[in-house]
């Protein structure tokens, strides 16, 4: 019976634990729109962050497209041989990495790149007590740490997807045509005749909405962080856990209310 | 090399990026580039399954425009078009649903439509419809078809299977192929037996050349010898007399075509009057005259039987009638009345003449008519039953009814009055007629009313016969 109030205990327990955080979270969201319009704009920290999560983000993201790209066109000749389709694998290709695979894979690799590092960098400012003294210099914190993470992520993560399409469909077009020889014209107008610009720009909003998860919840874990050293890397581990989980799922209901 | 500063990494990375977009978005918005400021036109199918928003339009295989919208209205599909601007469709192409791809994908086709000439030619306008729009094939519908037919083929195979699967049927084909067996074999025979005739008829060949090789050098002395006027031929050809006598001949048939050219003599005068080509031309002509009214010349053979019932009778019709022209015929008839034919005999004794009225029933009334005919109404005269009248018949429903009315016998004895026969008759089937009418209203004695059946037909025989003897002109 013990045993049994204990673990209703511990499930109420996390339910608040996580209903809690997830008001935090939604808290640090509007206190970080109600600083972003408030001037002056932090116009250095913003390109710094832009910098680091999007220029220095491109090899990975390249890296992560043309492969899936590949990939994908290789899986998908072997489906649509089957039935004689193969110019097909073109627009398949482009469709998946437009739609789904260019964003949530370039905003998992932001995650893991730069999520981790904003968690990293925010949660040993707070143990080395540096936040604090912003606090005492009468800068806000919130102003000049996290507003100009979050703006670099919700600008970053589209512009690192638009290159993360162009290479996968390029990576698929270079093993369709060049290694799997279908033929290159009706290849290539598959492409053009079957992806509308929409399929293209619904990407890009998704995008945007990765960037702000994961720099948000980024900025949190580490704003938030207890208890030395190892809570920066408790967590840093949270917060790419988080942001993951959360993208995936946001991405779900973005695709449901857009396609 | 100084270090390039944050700012224009970033700005370096959007403006990659912002161009990457760009030009993804030009290859791809491509076929909806320029229509925003195209033109809508509409058309109304039966039926657009598979056609959908966005779905192509086409011409002679170039896209020209898109499908705007699908609507339903009065239960057809309204399919609304966006054509590009600089495409003008005349005003009565016409549209159809296609279909292309691996995966059925369907597009309209716009296909000029032929130009009526004279029309002026004109252009759809904005929000005007396409007037000639094509169903659609219907997958279900043909294979339905198909279904039909594969049905039918499996009836074919089925009988044949039934015909030739049977004992009977490999029986047969067993046969078939021990005949063709025997012939081959009886083939093989022939030939091998008849091997050493060829042979022989091979040699006789030989042997008959060496024969004509002779017979040519027999030949070759012969000519040489005539060559040289030896012989009779040699002579005749040789002597110069021969050639003058050939000459005189010669020149005496120059004189009688010469003769016959100008006119002169008998054969000369027959060959260049004028007159004998109109003899000919006549006779030709009259000739197929001749045989245009043969061909016109009809005649119809008819029995007619009636039943009077106040005299409880029947009288008996036989007719023949010749029909030369469509609207012309004779009529030749034997009857018999029951009552037998009249005869007045007129006897004076003491200077008073009585005057008595005999029936005999041996004898058989003639008829002999001439009757024309002017579109439905026919008039004829003659002798009806021996005596002279006249009568009309009219014809209605195609000459399927005819009405006839006859009246004769007007110098009948005082006592009696004028015989009048009126009566319809309707054909019931090819060559069987039904008649009713009234026989002699007016004599009390003979008045009846009457039922008759005929049989009518037309005989080619009979009109052979009389068209050989001699021509009419």
């Amino acid at each position: 019976m013990k045993g049994f109030l204990s673990l209703i205990d511990n499930l109420g327990k996390a339910v608040l634990r996580n209903v809690e955080e997830a008001g935090k979270i939604l808290l640090l969201f509007f206190s970080v729109l109600s600083w972003a319009v408030r001037p002056p704009l932090k116009f250095k920290n913003i390109m710094k962050q832009m910098e680091f999560v999007g220029v220095k983000s491109i090899f990975v993201v390249v890296l992560t497209g043309t492969f899936t790209g590949m990939v994908m066109a290789l899986q998908g000749y072997h489906g649509f041989r089957m039935f004689s389709a193969e110019s097909l694998v073109g627009s398949t290709v482009a469709l998946g990495m437009t739609r789904e695979l260019g964003p949530v894979l370039t905003s998992l690799m932001v995650t893991a790149r730069a999520g981790s590092a904003m968690a990293a960098e925010l949660g040993s400012m707070r143990v080395t007590e540096q936040i604090d003294a912003l606090y005492v210099m009468a800068a806000n914190p919130i102003q000049h740490l996290i507003v100009p993470r979050i703006i670099a992520g919700i600008a970053m993560v589209p512009i690192l997807t638009v290159v993360s399409d162009f290479v996968g469909i390029a990576g698929g077009y270079f093993v369709g045509v060049h290694v799997l020889q279908i033929n290159e014209g009706l290849f290539l107008k598959n492409i053009t005749k079957l992806v509308t610009l929409n399929d293209i720009y619904n990407g890009l909003v998704k995008a945007a909405c990765f960037g702000l998860i994961l720099s948000l919840v980024g900025c949190y874990k580490g704003f938030n962080t207890r208890g030395g050293a190892e809570g920066v890397g408790r967590a840093t581990t949270e917060a790419v856990v988080l942001a993951s989980i959360s993208i995936l799922v946001a991405d779900y209901f973005l695709t449901a209310i857009m396609f | 090399m100084p270090a390039i500063s944050t700012e224009a990494k970033v700005g370096l990375f959007v403006l990659i990026g912002l161009v990457v977009l760009a030009y993804m978005s030009f290859r791809v918005g491509q076929p909806g580039f320029g229509l925003k400021r195209g033109y809508d036109v509409s058309a109304v199918f039966d039926n657009v399954s598979g056609l959908e928003k966005g779905s192509a339009v086409q011409m002679a295989g170039v896209e020209i425009g898109q499908v705007e919208s699908i609507e339903l209205k009065d239960g057809k599909a309204v399919v609304k078009l966006r054509i590009r601007p600089d495409v003008r469709l005349d005003r009565n192409v016409r549209a159809a649903i296609r279909t292309h791809g691996v995966l059925g994908d369907k597009y309209l086709e716009v296909m000029p439509g032929s130009l009526i000439p004279g029309e002026k030619s004109a252009y759809l306008k904005e929000g005007e419809t396409i007037q000639y729009t094509e169903r659609q094939a219907d997958i279900d519908r043909l294979l339905s078809q198909v279904t039909l037919i594969a049905d039918d083929i499996k009836n074919v195979t089925s009988s044949l299977s039934n015909t030739l699967g049977t004992p009977e049927g490999e029986e047969s084909i067993r046969k078939i192929l021990y005949n063709v067996r025997d012939f081959s074999e009886n083939l093989n025979r022939v030939v091998a037996r008849n091997d050493e005739n060829f042979t022989e008829m091979v040699t006789n060949l030989k042997s008959a050349s060496k024969e004509m090789e002779r017979t040519f050098a027999a030949l070759s002395q012969i000519t040489d010898e005539v060559n040289q006027g030896k012989g009779t031929v040699g002579t005749l050809l040789k002597d110069k007399s021969v050639a003058d006598n050939l000459n005189k001949t010669l020149a005496a048939l120059n004189d009688i075509s010469k003769k016959i050219n100008e006119g002169r003599g008998t054969i000369g005068r027959l060959v260049n009057d004028e007159e004998t080509v109109d003899n000919l031309n006549e006779s030709l002509s009259g000739i197929s005259r001749y045989i245009n009214k043969a061909e016109q010349f009809r005649t119809f053979l008819s029995y007619r039987g009636e039943y009077l019932f106040d005299r409880s009778d029947a009288k008996n019709y036989l007719e023949l009638r010749i029909q030369p022209k469509q609207d012309k015929f004779y009529l030749l008839g034997l009857v018999s009345d029951p009552k037998g034919r009249r005869q007045t005999i007129e006897t004076t004794s003491n200077g008073v003449t009585t005057t008595t009225t005999e029936y005999n029933q041996d004898k058989l009334l003639f008829s002999a008519q001439i009757g024309k005919r002017f579109k439905d109404l026919v008039l004829r005269g003659g002798l009806f039953e021996n005596y002279g009248g006249l009568g009309m018949d009219y014809y209605m429903l195609n000459d399927k009814l005819r009405l006839t009315f006859e009246a004769f016998d007007f110098g009948r004895g005082s006592n009696r009055q004028t015989h009048v026969k009126g009566y319809g008759e309707y054909r019931l089937i090819k060559h069987v007629y039904l008649s009713a009418g009234w026989d002699d209203p007016f004599n009390t004695s003979t008045s009846s009313p009457f039922v008759g059946f005929s049989i009518k037909f037309e005989d080619e025989d009979l009109k052979y016969l009389l068209t050989t003897s001699p021509i009419p002109r």
